[in-house]
């Protein structure tokens, strides 16, 4: 979060100085919200060389930047190492667009991508990009970064929900990887039976994606639109089986609560105190570096379901959105092209060792499984099992307008969960916060 | 042909007015205070004007939303809004138990050091003034960070020598005491010294006064030092709630690991995530006049209050 708005407590300020610097804070950050439309498909044919900025975070990424200005003279990527989005990366690029010197391309997931067109942030590239392109993503993907019949991203990775584990810990508890939900209940009484200090995972109070990744496997649909008009539905029978589910857990001291990829967090897996992970393909990188010294003892598997049968939600997935007001649109999409559907673009990506996603690009998987080292999971084919979870993703998932309303009322109601909240009434309050947000801005709500 | 006429006037009637003054004076002043009106009025009045301008106006789409939206006036729709926001009025409450908690603990514990530093028992003075005002030095991010370092389990050196003592805190669980011993750590230090300050200036020869009548030291501190020193204790105190409503940076930096902390915990922070969590600009702006308001009226308030308590301590004195 950006730390560099406050103030400082006033101490020695008059009167009058200390009651404004509130006012001043914001009003130096919040910026005109004029939304000047800029077409993209009107810009002139570039001659010579055409330099684009990029804001984005995902793993490897600069290898990437760095292999494509390498072999491409047209077009020259300036990178710009940003912050995750829920840590302040969306926050900045937010603030870029409104003050109007926004990156010509940045990083966004598929979660945010309806806030960021509402906003007016991303241009509308349905006339840039053909229909040829669009098919070669996962039409799971594709489906997320069309949005009122139009186009407004291009999809870079996947994130079907996979089952991380500590396959030592297991082993010595007597338990194998859960395939069901009951299962996976089951393995947690026992891991935590066979050392009191185990848990099998950890509830992320600070973060609504798992949630609504978990609600999306089990079929529910937070969102959907009617007509014209949006239908929210967050506190629907399906998302109540996935909020009694967890709720349980809590309330059983199954699982453990802390903040995602926290301190805390990740001194419980140094310790070996938390064995298992409920993340996604992503997560195979991501914990490789936070647990380095940990190689050979995880191993990856699908993610439990409900009645056995595969099915996966997206947690996460990035897009690449460019920006509304970028004179470069049409360069910006060349290098996202590259990046997303070409083997040069994802090997660049895999192979800086930090990024186990999984393509958007079903073509691009084998390279992919190529180019990732898998020694850290004990030579485990990680891919297929990404594969076959890639395939079992549920369609027809749509984000709402809203998610910065939607994911803060969520996280302020797990926030309470240590002191006697439930997930039931966090996701009441998120339905109400949603739909309320929603009315305010003036988007229609159907009942 | 009037203009002219005028002129002389105003020039006539100008000049009696300025013969008061030492010659030149008038203008030496408004040199002197330009820098300081062109920078209040760039940093402070024109960001007030636009945050109440952006306070009157809000965001409004049709249909799904994916359209141009358009900025519609809804003049105090959006104070209306917050005002009717129960997490908004929550952050004062949480201010105000922070208040409750921490002006005691900050104001007796500056209070008391800076008497025994004031004392005649205590030695190597200078040491210990710089030693407990070093805090002050670090700034609030960097000491936030440090602080929710020592106070996550599994990491914190001091919490796991208090687990191998049998003593398990869960001070994450608790963000309002967790806050309060930041702050305090921070500005303890700070507020001694203004104490120690004002102890200073106490004329020797009341204290002498107190001894030679055979008054303790504690029967003088209590009786003779703490009531001579009341206009510093309001002044701290003043400061002090007008910086407990700006709290922001602590519990910010908190969040990160005590989820307990939630979006709108002090009126900074709801101020915060309205306007870049929920990208709502006019709420956001809404908040933040109201929030100026509170602090101007209590600043006002405390300050009536104290100058009419000091006005009257100083006419007892003579």
């Amino acid at each position: 979060m950006s730390i560099s708005f406050r103030s400082g407590r006033v101490r020695l300020a008059s009167v009058l100085a200390s009651s404004t610097v509130a006012l001043s804070l914001l009003a130096g950050c919040a910026g005109g919200g004029g939304t000047t439309a800029a077409a993209p498909s009107t810009e002139p044919e570039p001659t010579g060389p055409v330099t684009i900025t990029f804001w984005g975070w995902a793993k490897g990424t600069a290898d990437v930047v760095k292999a494509f200005n390498d072999t491409h003279t047209d077009v020259k990527v300036t990178f710009e190492q940003i912050p995750s989005g829920i840590q302040g990366g969306y926050t900045k690029i937010a603030n870029a667009a409104k003050a109007g010197n926004a990156p010509d391309l940045f990083n966004v997931e598929y979660a945010s991508l309806p806030d960021f067109v509402t906003q007016g942030h991303v241009a509308d590239v349905s006339s840039l990009v053909s229909d040829d392109l669009k098919k070669k993503y996962l039409p799971q993907a594709t489906e997320l970064t069309t949005l009122g019949g139009k186009t407004w991203a291009l999809p870079l990775d996947a994130a079907p929900q996979v089952f991380f584990y500590r396959k030592d810990i297991f082993d010595k508890a007597g338990v194998t990887a859960p395939t069901t939900w009951d299962e996976y209940r089951t393995a947690a009484q026992k891991l935590k039976a066979a050392d009191p200090n185990t848990r099998i995972g950890t509830f992320f109070p600070d973060d609504a994606s798992p949630l609504a990744a978990m609600a999306w496997q089990s079929g529910a649909k937070w969102f959907s639109t009617q007509g014209d008009a949006w239908k929210v539905d967050i506190n629907g029978g399906d998302s109540k089986n996935v909020v009694d589910f967890w709720q349980g857990l809590v309330a059983d001291d199954l699982i453990r609560l802390q903040p995602s990829f926290s301190q805390q967090w990740t001194a419980s897996l140094q310790k070996g105190e938390t064995a298992a992970y409920t993340g996604a393909a992503w997560g195979g990188g991501v914990l490789k570096g936070l647990v380095p010294d940990q190689g050979g003892k995880w191993a990856i598997a699908p993610i439990p379901t409900w009645d056995g049968k595969p099915a996966s939600g997206m947690l996460g997935g990035s897009t690449f959105a460019v920006s509304k007001n970028s004179k470069h649109a049409k360069a910006a999409l060349k290098f996202a092209e590259w990046a997303t559907t070409t083997p040069e673009g994802i090997q660049a990506r895999i192979a800086s060792g930090a990024s186990s996603m999984f393509p958007a690009s079903p073509a691009l998987v084998p390279t992919a499984k190529a180019a990732f080292k898998v020694d850290f999971y004990g030579g485990q084919d990680i891919y297929s099992v990404f594969i076959e979870a890639g395939k079992s993703i549920k369609g027809n998932w749509t984000w709402g307008p809203a998610m910065g309303t939607t994911n803060t009322a969520l996280a302020d109601g797990f926030g309470k969960l240590a002191t006697g909240g439930t997930l039931n009434s966090a996701v009441e309050s998120a339905q109400k916060a949603t739909t309320a947000e929603l009315a305010n801005r003036g988007i229609k709500v159907a009942q | 042909m009037t203009t002219v006429a005028t002129r002389p006037d105003t020039a006539r009637a100008a000049a009696p007015r300025r013969r008061g003054r030492p010659p030149g004076h008038s203008g030496a002043a408004g040199v002197l205070l330009a820098p300081f009106m062109v920078l209040f009025t760039a940093c402070t009045l024109i960001p007030i004007g636009y945050a109440v301008h952006l306070s009157l106006y809000s965001e409004r789409h049709s249909g799904l939303g994916f359209g141009v939206a358009e900025t519609v006036f809804t003049g105090f729709g959006n104070y209306s809004r917050a005002l009717a926001d129960p997490a908004f009025v929550s952050g004062f409450a949480n201010v105000a138990k922070y208040c409750a908690l921490y002006i005691p603990v900050m104001i007796g514990i500056s209070l008391l050091l800076a008497l025994l530093l004031d004392s005649a028992l205590a030695k190597a003075r200078h040491f210990f003034q710089l030693a407990l005002f070093l805090p002050h030095a670090v700034p609030g991010i960097i000491a936030a960070l440090i602080w929710v370092y020592l106070y996550a389990p599994g990491i914190s050196p001091v919490l796991d020598a208090m687990d191998s003592m049998g003593f398990q805190i869960d001070i994450l669980g608790h963000p309002l005491p967790a806050v309060v011993n930041m702050a305090a750590w921070q500005w303890i230090g700070y507020n001694m010294v203004i104490f120690y300050a004002a102890l200073q200036a106490i004329p020797r020869e009341i204290l002498e006064a107190a001894e030679v009548d055979g008054a303790s030291p504690l029967r003088t501190a209590l009786s003779i030092k703490i009531p001579l020193i009341r206009a510093s204790l309001l002044t701290v105190v003043m400061f002090t709630v007008i910086g407990a409503l700006q709290l922001f940076t602590e519990p910010m930096i908190l969040q990160g690991s005590a989820p307990s902390v939630d979006s709108s915990w002090t009126p900074n922070m709801y101020v915060f995530t309205a306007a870049f969590q929920r990208n709502d600009n006019g709420l956001a702006a809404a908040g933040s006049v109201l929030l100026a308001l509170v602090a101007a009226g209590l600043s006002f308030a405390v300050t009536r209050f104290g100058r009419s308590r000091a006005a009257r301590a100083e006419g007892g004195m003579s």
